[in-house]
């Protein structure tokens, strides 16, 4: 079992000899069970820093805001940020350095290993309490969650309350860090694509009206988009820059300003924007969940981009975030990659 | 209607091996199917995969991404990468629910005319039953 105290002891410790700028962890919110986001920078707020199985953020959005921070500054603090990080947070990272987007130098990881378990999923523990709130879950040895909640102490096999990503997760330990925490072993995952099935073995047609009526809810506000710390370009192919045309704007000015994607959330439109969403996290999705989390409207993003993973892995023998050397799934080829589609 | 029914292909040619090929096609006065509507590109691998989507998205009834043999890519290993990147848009667009002879890929040098007639002949036999594409064909 991991002890808070000894993150909170090294978290202490950088900061105090100055190794990093702040430390991003993650910290009791006053309102609900939820956690959130902690930027701490004095050594005595240490003890806001928490950790138990309702960490569900990925925190390494914000380290692509702190690059991006950075470059605005005329003399930005070149010392790293501290940022705690669990398996898949940890494969985020990985991602970033294999693009290159941040150094090694720039971050300090305290790895959190979720030791054969995982985070919850907070759909799923409000239909358990229906409607009560929880105070505190914690994990006991026999792989139960116990929830305090008004009136007592309920008990929750883990299965039955972990993230559905944490359920099919291929490594629950990080695998780039500074400080690890907690033991790395694996749990065994005998089908790393489960959820997966149900809808493969729907026909065109169900599958067809089954992302219809989901992607048809999308409003567009983009919040898959806002969280995901994949989704770091200045300029995203979705966002129409209006500029004025004249009677000099040259052709290949119009042509660099193609209107992709109407603003409008019409399905159609809806369709392109997610589609288009997901192959670019082809092979870079790292599954941390965030944008299915963030979704207001409940569209199951993740099936998008797990499917995606599940093709790398099959016809590429590609996984994303465990190499920072290894080139990226679209950046590379192999002589053997499948061409049976191919006339 | 379904027998009148004319599908529109949209397909993007490489420069230096389809679109030669789909040319010597017509100058070798070979008959085919006038339902493509040929986009010159410069290499299969500069076929983004938002081109793609778009083109179903402006009314495309079936979308042909062709490209140079394995080996023979003027940018060395252009196709390469095509032939991964295409693999995943396929697998995706079906996963969606789109009929999966709606995209295709092939390979026609620019010797091949005879086989740039035969797959357009045989995409527009496959595309005919199909009836137009409205699934991703934005409402005008």
């Amino acid at each position: 079992m991991i002890n808070v105290e000894d993150l909170r002891k090294e978290a202490k410790r950088i900061l105090k000899e100055g190794k990093v700028k702040y430390v991003i962890g993650y910290e009791r919110d006053q309102n609900g069970l939820l956690p959130k986001p902690a930027f701490i920078k004095d050594p005595d707020d240490v003890d806001r820093m928490i950790w138990d199985p309702t960490c569900i953020h990925n925190l390494t959005k914000f380290l692509v805001d702190e690059k991006k921070r950075k470059a605005a500054e005329k003399k930005p603090d070149e010392r790293p940020v501290g940022i705690v990080v669990k398996g898949c947070d940890s494969r985020a990272i990985v991602v970033l350095l294999q693009e290159k987007y941040i150094d090694r130098e720039d971050v300090h990881i305290l790895g959190l290993s979720c030791e054969n378990y995982g985070v919850i999923d907070e759909k799923k523990l409000a239909k358990k309490l229906k409607g009560k709130k929880a105070e505190k879950i914690e994990l006991d040895d026999h792989g139960n969650f116990v929830i305090t909640a008004a009136g007592g102490t309920i008990k929750i096999p883990a299965d039955e309350l972990l993230a559905e990503r944490c359920l099919e997760c291929p490594a629950n330990f990080p695998v780039v860090y500074d400080l690890l925490l907690g033991d790395k072993k694996k749990k065994k995952v005998d089908e790393p694509f489960k959820s997966l099935e149900k809808m493969e073995s729907l026909s065109e047609n169900e599958r067809w009206s089954f992302w219809t009526e989901q992607l048809s809810k999308c409003i567009r506000c983009y919040a898959c988009r806002s969280a995901c710390p994949m989704c770091y370009c200045d300029e995203c192919v979705v966002d129409t820059i209006n500029f004025a045309v004249t009677a000099d704007t040259t052709a290949t000015e119009k042509a660099g300003k193609i209107k992709w994607v109407e603003k409008s959330p019409a399905p159609s439109e809806n369709f392109v924007y997610h589609m288009v969403r997901a192959m670019h996290l082809a092979g870079r999705c790292i599954d941390c969940g965030e944008c299915e989390r963030v979704c207001p409207l409940d569209i199951p993003l993740r099936f998008l981009n797990k499917k995606l993973e599940k093709e790398a892995k099959k016809l590429f023998g590609y996984m994303a975030g465990f190499d920072p050397d290894e080139p990226s799934l679209v950046s590379s080829f192999k002589d053997e990659d499948p061409e049976d589609f191919i006339r | 209607m379904a027998e009148n029914f004319e599908p529109k292909i949209v397909a993007f040619l490489c420069k230096w091996c389809s679109s030669a090929g789909s040319d010597l096609a017509g100058v070798s006065r070979m008959q085919y199917p006038p339902n493509v509507i040929p986009i010159q590109v410069m290499c299969s691998g500069s076929v983004s995969p938002l081109y793609i989507f778009d083109a179903f998205n402006k009314g495309a009834d079936g979308v042909l991404v062709s490209g140079c043999h394995p080996g023979d890519c003027h940018y060395i290993k252009g196709n390469f990468y095509a032939r991964r990147r295409i693999a995943l848009v396929k697998n995706l667009l079906e996963f969606i629910g789109l009929e999966p002879s709606r995209f295709q890929m092939s390979w026609v040098s620019a010797a091949e005319g005879k086989k740039y007639t035969q797959i357009i002949s045989d995409f527009v036999e496959q595309l005919k039953p199909l009836g137009p594409q409205t699934k991703l064909r934005r409402n005008q």
